[in-house]
């Protein structure tokens, strides 16, 4: 545990010292901003707009830090062959993928909080001036819904992970990642699509079971997005909560599983 | 009972689709208790190659490799070991603190022991006063230095270094061999490789000399004197080799 613990403390910190987030986070900021400005433009449901502008940003900064610091955590270990100085230590394959896995995480939830609690900002500022009774809206289920964006970052950390683990070039990791989160944020509609349309337009047997095998093989990314429950403050069901959670779980798990199952027969030349 | 053993080892290297390179035939060495060995040979003759299986970093294609009577496969075993890698790396924006810390934790140090050696070790290699530096500011030269420290930290009984006085200036490499002498003196075993002969003469207890994957030469420097010099010796088992390279 200590080693686990000890991968993953420094992972946190070679990233959260890395320049590349101040860029992202001054990106952010301007975001936030705009959001503040646009919202004046719109003459009603500012509110909503402001919730989704804001929450949208938070999810793209934290997918940034993701793909080119987290991916690169790995990579430079692997390219530049830092993790000599972890694994000539006490600390096996597995505990430094796990390590480096709960390190990416770690650094996610950090980005996270400090910017979900910055998104608030824009949010309030439209709120107190323009303000209708009418609107819905609940901190509450904001709050949810930034938990629900680390909850996916998480989940893309692991697939950044289970990447890394076969493969040492960062660029492929970072394309790899980049494809899957895309296909997992798609997969939900595509599917839906197809069932719905089943009846009236002629879909090959084939392309359908490619859509169910993508839709079981890639994470379910938009299941994990509250915006529009955010939005317009309507409520979420807890079962919702539950289930998505445990998938979450179940998916990283498996994720990382087989990432230190590929990863215990790699040598570093 | 040997300290570190090699016992048959090859290794190959896949180099393409069905291509392989064979860094080590069938090599094998014992190194003993408090000795100091050193490791020459040629660019290429397999040096770093011997030192990484017995890290586990990579694993012989056949045969094995044990230190203190155990599998290098077993982790534990990694408590009693140092190693430097021959041009470390590490982590760019945390300074050596931060190392020294990860490695004494993993090592299975508490934070006041941990606190104690860092201060010693980095007064050692010279480096105290950087100490709160990232790494990514560092010259190459110190960047070994920290690498030292870190081999060092743990206290353990096998040193293994990989070149370790490349990059230093001569006042460096002086404090590597009178480190490597101190670690002598305290009983710890030495294995590390080098160019450098006039060092390896002036510390080791005896060498050995790989060729193209092969140990061609295990001298004695310390009960037989050398009658005529290392170079000459080293340029010899070489030409009858074959040459470096094959
Ligand atoms: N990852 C690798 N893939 C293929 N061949 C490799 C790899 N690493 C090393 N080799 C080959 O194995 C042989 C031994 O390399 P090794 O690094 O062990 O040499 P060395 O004795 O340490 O040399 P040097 O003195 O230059 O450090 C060389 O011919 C090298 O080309
Ligand atoms: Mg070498």
């Amino acid at each position: 545990m200590t080693a686990v613990w000890s991968v993953a403390l420094i992972t946190f910190k070679e990233g959260i010292k890395n320049r590349i987030i101040f860029g992202i986070f001054i990106i952010a900021l301007l975001l936030f901003a705009a959001t503040t400005i646009l919202t004046t433009l719109f003459m009603r449901d500012i509110v909503k707009v402001a919730v989704d502008l804001s929450l949208s940003t938070v999810s793209f900064a934290g997918l940034l830090t993701l793909l080119f610091i987290g991916v690169n955590l790995f990579g430079k270990d692997l390219d530049k062959r830092t993790i000599y100085m972890v694994i000539s230590r006490p600390v096996s394959r597995s505990q430094y993928l796990i390590g480096k896995f709960l390190g990416i995480v770690l650094l996610s939830f950090v980005v996270v909080a400090f910017l979900g609690i910055l998104s608030a900002i824009p949010v309030i500022l439209s709120k107190r001036f323009y303000y209708y009774p009418e609107a819905r809206f609940d901190w509450w289920i904001y709050f949810i819904a930034v938990i629900y964006i680390f909850i996916k970052l998480a989940i893309v950390s692991a697939i950044i992970t289970l990447f890394a683990s076969f493969t040492s070039n960062s660029f492929i990791a970072l394309v790899l990642s980049l494809v899957a989160y895309i296909i997992g944020q798609s997969t939900e509609s595509v599917r839906g699509l197809l069932a719905s349309q089943v009846e009236k337009i002629d879909v090959s047997p084939i392309l359908s079971y490619m859509v169910e095998i993508a839709y079981y093989v890639f994470p379910n990314i938009s299941a994990f997005d509250l915006k529009t429950q955010a939005a317009h403050g309507l409520s979420i069901n807890p079962s919702y909560i539950i289930w998505t959670a445990l998938y979450a779980i179940f998916y990283m798990t498996i994720a990382v599983v087989i990432g230190t199952l590929a990863f215990k027969r790699r040598e570093f030349p | 009972m040997a300290i570190i053993s090699f016992n048959n080892i090859t290794k190959n290297y896949k180099t393409g689709f069905r291509k392989k390179k064979t860094a080590l035939r069938d090599f094998s060495l014992d190194i003993h208790e408090g000795e100091v060995f050193g490791f020459l040979g040629p660019n290429g003759a397999g040096k770093s190659t011997a030192i990484k299986l017995l890290l586990n970093l990579i694993f012989p294609t056949t045969g094995k490799a044990e230190i203190l009577g155990r599998r290098v496969a077993d982790r534990e075993i990694k408590k009693l070991i140092g190693y430097l890698p021959e041009n470390p790396y590490f982590y760019d924006y945390l300074n050596p603190i931060e190392l020294l810390s990860f490695a004494g934790k993993t090592s299975g140090m508490d934070s006041l022991k941990i606190r104690k050696k860092t201060e010693s070790l980095l007064n050692t290699v010279g480096l105290w006063s950087e100490r709160k530096r990232a790494i990514r500011s560092y010259s190459k030269g110190m960047v070994q230095r920290v690498g030292l420290a870190l081999a060092l930290i743990h206290d353990p009984k096998v040193v293994i270094l990989d070149e370790p006085m490349t990059g230093l200036d001569p006042i460096g490499r002086k404090q590597v061999i009178d480190l490597i002498l101190k670690l002598k003196s305290e009983g710890k075993t030495v294995f590390f490789s080098s160019h450098i002969l006039e060092d390896i003469e002036r510390v080791c207890d005896r060498i050995g000399i790989l060729v193209n994957g092969r140990l061609v030469r295990i001298m004695d420097i310390k009960s037989e004197s050398l009658t005529r010099p290392l170079e000459e010796i080293f340029i010899e088992e070489v030409e009858k080799a074959g040459g470096a390279r094959e």
